[in-house]
């Protein structure tokens, strides 16, 4: 289950960037939620047509294997604006001050790392897609239709760099935490005991009751 | 030499020739040269081009259907009615295509050399129900077919249905689907014959064309008598391929009787006309191709002539 | 070095990232693109030269994993179940289901806890997730139980063990996972939760109720209420009923043709819920934030699932679990001794994993040699060592590892649906939650030991499709 982050917030310049680039990650986040519900009405267009009228949606399998990327990657960067990738928190969560905050950036330093190489893979595995030359710039197309398979190819380097920004501003958010020994630094996701996440997660579920 | 050889699902008649090959290249060349044959742990079976191009291992086999955009020239090969009746006549008329300069071409943009194909029969139907052996009887016939195939099915007024090949003996023993074209050894691995009533034998409407290719540098990189090993055992594993799925097809007929499927018989009238109706399929496809500047007659005339003097030969 | 042992190494370094509190789907993925450096560059023989080539050939195979492995239609089902759960709150359908339990069951010994049981039962039927079970009815059960003098402790205890069912019961996020790593019908597998599902909610009903019986003042039968009232209780909990009727004749019918596939069913059934979430008066507001939420999760999901791979796919170059498979069949031990050595293996695993980055991590290797102990993935039931078919043994061992995952939800130390539970009942510390959720402990002992002995409790469904 995703983790609820406490990110703290004030006036200064990093606070402001993280806010800033919230706003960009929550509108992601919700094109993927989106996708998710659009998923949703095409199986019921897809049936209803099969039942109804012997006229199944053509390319079902194609939508939806383009729509994935979109519901499954696009808002990756506002999980981890929220610190909701989850992790085992046995030894960081015993760690305090400038310990606790090394133990993240170093953690982070080693995200970064990874996506910033994926940023790289990923956007060949597009180019190898892409072809200014070919009708609808095509160099890869879906089984049934003959969609090209760029668009959704594209996505994941155009989610991962948003990522990439994100992780460079909480690698600032803790480096600052490391050196000027703070308490509760702003703009990065802080450790919240189990009990402190799941007291939030519950917080959230009352919010839906009615 | 050690290759890593990229192929997809389990071991059967489908990739008998790639062990065939490194069987053969182990024993030629005293061990020096062998071939890691990897089902499924280094790749996605639509992402094989991707990882030869990558350099990622150094042979892998694929489908032209499962991605026309990146292999446009040899999707000519699965043209609906081409009219290829066996396996030789199959691999003849692969094996020309894939040595066309244009079609050599297109696979080097993917770092790739074709080394053989891997021969399927035509993709004929099981259906559950009563048998359709006319062309008004596939009116609204829900049919699993990609490609080629499913646009002939659709200009008789069947509708293809999309889904992955895993997938189809659920969608049919559930009713999505009437029926699925396949190969016989598809429709016994998938299941597919297990809920069936009945098979047309003759409706032979296609096939799928799944070369195997090889890395250019890795291929280049190889020692003489290693190049010499390899070259000489492409034929010897084909030979293999054709022999191991002709003992398959034998025995296809008492797997029908077995399961109590009707073999269907369609009537020389009905098939000559599903073919005429396919014909601007093929005008299509030269037309498009031709457009994206590609020798698209020059392929579509070599198929024929190809065929013929396989035929003449026999 | 060889590729084994390259293998070995980088999942060792993978754990002590995992330990250090990476977070989990990154740990794999970097683990995963490190290794294919390594293993690559092995290839050339450490020539310092070819170093720049193979970090190009890793960094675009993995490139190539986060696109190529969530664009499948089987992995579509995930965002569909959870955005279920989320619309389900809206509909009202979690009061409604408690209350009908409530009046139909409660007349037993301990028979309040045993109606919570029942409805988390019911709820897992349209939830495809435990934890958001667990939270739905601890805020919804736990009060009841408290009004007529139950332990507070065994109250949360009880809310805890039954989110699990949410899991096992179809629909299930956890179970397409499995069935899809494996590479085994989703349908089949959904269908075998079913029973095993079922039959966990009876052995803790039959716990609760053995235990009311022994301890005085353990917690009253509900009595007095009307047929009237039994039977004014059913509809507004009828929904439930027609989304699983509706989920279980896309995936199997009884009568005739099933109307869909699994994927398409999860679809139809979501829509069901959202109109009814309409009816019960959902703003937009509100769908917006179940969108967010929804995509938040799923991506969580998702992450983890294509790092995972990343790690996978190294393995596969590196052939570690084919070396594994043919080592736990060199073994000279009986299979199924073998097999029990592997359950308690995740049970010790699942103490400090997530259940689903454990399944990823563990079956690629783990399930190959199951198969192979069994004879084969496609072996007959008559020459097999368990008495069953390789694609039934698929089944059988993805019920009882996802049971394994379920169980590892509320056990210390980091159960997480005990956290979750303590974090509703802030007069509950994790420790009362752990406390009593114990008992539960022996009736998953029970459940899992009867589930290997007996696989027909698990097959019987899928055999019948
Ligand atoms: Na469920
Ligand atoms: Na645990």
């Amino acid at each position: 289950m995703a983790g609820q982050s406490a990110v703290l917030e004030d006036g200064s310049t990093l606070s402001r960037m993280d806010r800033g680039l919230e706003h960009l990650e929550r509108l992601l986040a919700f094109l993927s939620g989106l996708g998710a519900f659009a998923l949703m009405f095409l199986a019921v267009i897809s049936v209803g047509g099969r039942t109804f009228f012997n006229q199944p949606l053509p390319g079902y399998v194609d939508w939806i294997e383009t729509a994935m990327p979109l519901i499954a990657i696009l808002g990756i960067s506002y999980v981890q604006r929220q610190g909701g990738h989850i992790r085992m928190d046995i030894v960081v969560g015993k760690l305090k001050g400038r310990a606790l905050w090394a133990a993240e950036w170093i953690t982070t330093f080693g995200i970064l790392v990874l996506i910033a190489a994926l940023v790289w893979g990923s956007w060949a595995h597009f180019q190898r897609s892409f072809d200014m030359g070919a009708p609808l710039w095509s160099r890869d197309s879906t089984i049934d239709l003959g969609l090209p398979i760029w668009p959704a190819k594209l996505i994941v380097p155009v989610a991962f760099s948003v990522m990439c920004l994100r992780l460079v501003l909480q690698l600032w958010g803790y480096g600052r935490a490391l050196v000027l020994g703070l308490e509760a630094p702003v703009a990065v996701p802080l450790v919240q005991s189990a009990a402190e996440q799941a007291a939030a997660e519950a917080e959230q579920m009352q919010g839906h009751e009615q | 030499t050690e290759w890593n050889v990229s192929v997809w699902g389990k071991r059967r008649a489908f990739t008998e020739h790639i062990h065939k090959l490194a069987e053969l290249v182990e024993e030629k060349t005293d061990g020096e040269f062998t071939m890691n044959i990897s089902y499924g742990g280094l790749s996605n079976n639509r992402e094989n081009l991707d990882g030869i191009s990558i350099g990622a291992f150094e042979m892998a086999q694929f489908c032209a259907g499962y991605h026309p955009d990146k292999n446009r020239a040899i999707t000519v090969l699965e043209l609906p009615f081409l009219g290829v009746s066996n396996l030789d006549e199959e691999v003849a008329v692969s094996h020309a295509v894939y040595e066309h300069p244009a079609v050599a071409e297109e696979m080097a943009g993917w770092n790739a050399m074709l080394v053989m194909t891997s021969p399927m029969p035509q993709y004929n139907i099981v259906g559950t129900g009563d048998p359709r052996a006319t062309l008004d009887s596939f009116d609204g016939m829900r049919v699993r077919a990609t490609g080629g195939l499913g646009e002939a099915f659709a200009a008789v007024g069947a509708v293809p249905t999309s889904m992955t090949a895993s997938e189809v003996y659920q969608a049919m023993e559930s009713g999505v689907i009437d029926t699925a074209a396949f190969a016989q050894h598809a429709h016994l691995s998938f299941g597919t014959i297990n809920e069936a009533d009945w098979w047309t034998a003759n409706l032979n409407p296609g096939t799928v064309n799944c070369p195997v290719v090889a890395n250019i540098d890795a291929y280049e990189a190889l020692s003489d008598a290693e190049k010499e090993a390899f070259d000489s055992s492409v034929p010897e594993a084909i030979d293999h391929y054709l022999a191991n799925y002709g003992e398959l097809l034998d025995r296809w007929d008492s797997v029908l009787e077995e399961k109590g499927v009707e073999k269907v018989m369609i009537s020389d009238e009905e098939l000559a006309e599903f073919k005429s109706v396919a014909d601007p399929i093929h005008d299509q496809w030269i037309e498009d191709m031709g457009a994206q500047g590609l020798p698209a007659r020059e392929l579509y005339d070599l198929v024929n002539d190809t065929l013929d003097e396989q035929r003449a030969s026999n | 070095m060889s590729t084994i042992e390259i293998g070995l190494w980088v999942t060792g370094g993978l754990m002590v990232m995992v330990v250090l509190g990476m977070r989990v789907a990154f740990a794999a993925g970097l683990a995963g693109l490190l290794g294919l450096v390594w293993v690559f560059w092995s290839k050339r023989s450490y020539d310092p030269e070819m170093l720049g080539w193979a970090v190009g050939v890793a960094v675009k195979t993995a490139g190539q994993v986060p696109h190529s492995k969530v664009s499948s239609q089987a992995l579509s089902l995930i965002p569909t179940f959870i955005l279920i759960g989320y619309l389900a709150y809206y509909a009202g359908l979690t009061r409604a289901l408690f209350e009908a339990a409530k009046r139909w069951v409660a007349w037993v010994p301990g028979g309040l806890a045993v109606s919570t049981v029942f409805a988390t039962a019911g709820f897992a039927a349209v939830s495809g997730a435990s934890v958001a079970t667990a939270a739905v009815f601890a805020r919804i059960g736990i009060p009841e139980m408290l009004k007529v003098g139950y332990d507070k402790r065994f109250a949360a205890g009880v809310v805890a063990a039954g989110g699990t069912l949410a899991s096992l019961i179809p629909p299930s996020a956890i179970l397409v996972i499995y069935a899809i790593i494996v590479e085994q019908d989703v349908g089949k597998l959904l269908l075998a939760g079913f029973l095993p599902g079922v039959f966990s909610a009876f052995v803790y009903a039959a716990l609760i109720i053995g235990l009311a019986l022994t301890i005085k003042g353990f917690g009253p039968p509900v009595t007095g209420f009307t047929w009237r009232q039994r039977f004014a209780a059913l509809p507004p909990a009828l929904p439930i009923v027609a989304v699983v009727v509706i989920i279980i004749f896309f995936v199997y019918n009884p009568f005739g043709d099933a109307w869909g596939t699994p994927t398409e069913g999860g679809a139809v059934g979501a829509f069901i819920v959202f109109v009814m979430a309409l009816i019960h008066g959902m703003r937009l507001r509100e769908l917006k934030d179940a969108l967010i939420e929804t995509a938040k999760l799923s991506i969580m999901i998702f992450t983890i699932i294509w790092g995972v791979l990343i790690y996978v796919r190294f393995l596969g170059f590196a052939d570690l679990p084919s070396a594994f498979a043919d080592w736990i069949t060199s073994l000279h031990y009986s299979p199924m001794l073998i097999l029990v050595c592997i359950l308690l293996a995740y049970a010790v695993l699942g103490m400090f994993m997530d259940a689903i980055g454990m399944l990823l991590l563990t079956l690629p290797v783990v399930y190959p040699a199951v198969m192979a102990l069994n004879g084969g993935e496609m072996v007959s039931a008559a020459d097999s060592t368990f008495g069953m078919s390789g694609p039934m043994c698929a089944v059988w061992f993805g019920i009882l590892v996802v049971k394994m995952a379920e169980f590892c939800l509320i056990t210390p130390p980091i159960g997480l649906n005990c956290f979750v539970v303590a974090g509703v009942r802030p007069d509950l510390s994790v420790q009362d939650v752990f406390r009593g959720v114990m008992p539960f402990f022996i009736a998953d002992a029970v459940t899992i030991a009867l589930l290997v002995s007996f696989p027909a409790i698990v097959l019987w469904l899928p055999s019948l499709a």
